[in-house]
């Protein structure tokens, strides 16, 4: 059942348009070339090779805003299966971010040889990217998990998600250095668990070394909490959903 | 042992005066609350009491005008709604044919969507790799397999879907008012597979306006009126009284 869900929220979010695919390589490599222009023109960044810097910020960003807003409409867009049918609802969610950890997958799989381009000399560290993913999609499930049911109840919900993932773009180190933080807010700006899954990408990428241990413990914590809190919301709600859509 | 039980199951739905669907109306609600006006819905049973039983091999009909809560008491049995108070059991593996084609995408292939729609259905992969041809070659669409869905006659696509959901193994049909779709030729192929149901012991649950069907396919028929159950039993019976119950105002006119 997953399986046959995920291919079809897979093909066809590709197959409708001509380029298919390649739309999807595109935006984050345009995205990449916007902002190392526009922050190496206005700013002297001291960050070595930022290009392939914003390219894995870039990339680690999208997979978490596309596959949450993804996530938030996966059960209102699909009314009939959910009101016509009884399938254990959540397999809608997971099935949508899991087509959407295949398409982060394939993006950086294809980018890869762009990094080797850019001057990036891999490790063996490489090789932890699917972990690296996979926390990532863990996130994006438990995250989904709320964002679906409260956008069911609440058909505005999506555009407070839309607000939110705006400042998170800027609440997470994308285009600048955790550095540029002032230090007394540090700690605090330490616990968005996305910052902590970009900086370990980073490292195996681009420093060929482990992810540390305060960003394996944010990222696992915050997994856990949210995974808590949208069970209990997807809970409390899915016993209405058939009605409300 | 029945193979559907329903005990005193009773549904409420919620009709509110001002309806808040989205977080702007709660917080614009909120504060009228806060000022004094009370936030207030309407309450409406759509099933009420309801109880029966269907055994083994029987089939069931639904009739009642529009909005007596034949729907509703199918989602019910199907598991779709959770009923307030009272319990809806079923025996066995059910195939709910409330609405044909769903999660059917336009942009995929015959034989994508022919996948998705069985396993939706409670079918596995490897049944349908098996069974595809078959299935294609019911609904007369082994030509078409490759074309995308939206390609395709709704009449076409509807013939596709019945094909699929008639396919699954469950020992039990509900089915909605599906019956109504494709050809002549198609409809009495539908006819005829649901009288090879019928032998083999499963059991059809119907929803329908036809009393020939209900009359020709269904042991017990329940007449539903507001929520309640106005008659249960034989089907020839059920029918005329509902025929009785519609002509009746006309009489006093």
């Amino acid at each position: 059942m997953v399986t046959v869900l995920t291919a079809k929220d897979f093909k066809i979010r590709y197959r409708n348009s001509v380029l298919g695919f390649a739309w999807s390589l595109l935006n984050p490599l345009a995205y990449m070339g916007i902002l190392t222009l526009v922050f190496s023109l206005l700013y002297r960044v001291n960050i070595p090779n930022f290009a392939a810097w914003v390219l894995i910020g870039v990339l680690i960003w999208r997979f978490f805003s596309v596959g949450t807003n993804q996530g938030l409409f996966s059960i209102v867009s699909n009314p009939s299966l959910v009101s016509k049918v009884y399938l254990p609802r959540y397999l809608l969610v997971l099935s949508n971010n899991l087509a959407n950890l295949l398409g982060a997958g394939l993006e950086f799989l294809v980018l890869l040889p762009l990094l080797v381009i850019l001057g990036v000399s891999f490790s063996f560290t490489v090789f932890l990217l699917p972990v690296i993913l996979t926390f990532e999609f863990m996130l994006i499930f438990a995250l989904s998990l709320s964002l679906s049911a409260l956008n069911l109840k609440y058909r505005d919900f999506y555009q407070l998600w839309d607000i939110a993932l705006q400042l998170g773009f800027w609440l997470t180190p994308i285009v600048y250095d955790v550095s540029l933080i002032p230090s007394k807010y540090r700690p605090l700006y330490l616990l968005n668990p996305v910052t902590s899954l970009m900086d370990s990408a980073r490292l195996i990428f681009l420093a060929g070394q482990l992810p540390s241990l305060y960003d394996v413990a944010v990222v696992l914590v915050s997994v856990v909490v949210f995974f808590a809190i949208g069970l209990a919301i997807f809970r409390s709600l899915e016993s209405r959903f058939a009605e409300e859509l | 042992m029945p193979i559907i039980t329903v005990e005193d199951v009773w549904k409420r739905f919620r009709i509110p005066h001002e309806k808040r669907a989205t977080v702007f109306d709660h917080v614009a609600g909120t504060l009228t609350f806060l000022s004094g006006k009370r936030y207030s819905y309407e309450e409406f049973w759509a099933l009420k009491q309801i109880s029966f039983l269907v055994e083994q091999g029987e089939s069931l009909g639904i009739i009642g005008p529009n909005g007596s809560g034949k729907s509703t008491l199918l989602k019910v049995i199907a598991g779709i709604m959770k009923p307030d108070k009272g319990r809806a059991h079923t025996q066995g593996k059910i195939a709910p044919v409330l609405e044909l084609g769903i999660g059917f995408s336009p942009d995929l292939t015959v034989r994508e969507n022919l996948v998705i729609y069985g396993v939706v259905m409670g079918m596995s992969r490897s049944q349908l790799k098996r069974d595809a041809d078959s299935i294609l070659e019911f609904a007369g669409l082994n030509r078409f397999q490759d074309s995308k869905l939206k390609n395709l006659s709704s009449g076409m696509q509807v013939r596709l879907a019945f094909s699929i959901a008639i396919q699954t193994e469950a020992n039990m049909f509900l089915v909605d008012e599906a019956l109504s779709v494709g050809d002549m030729e198609f409809q009495q192929k539908c006819l005829q597979k649901f009288r090879d149901f019928k032998r083999e012991g499963r059991s059809i649950v119907l929803v329908s306006h036809s009393m020939d069907l209900i009359r020709s396919y269904c042991e017990k028929t329940l007449y539903l009126a507001n929520g309640e159950i106005r008659f249960f039993g034989a089907s020839v019976d059920a029918a005329s009284k509902y025929v009785d119950d519609m002509k009746a105002p006309l009489a006093t006119r």
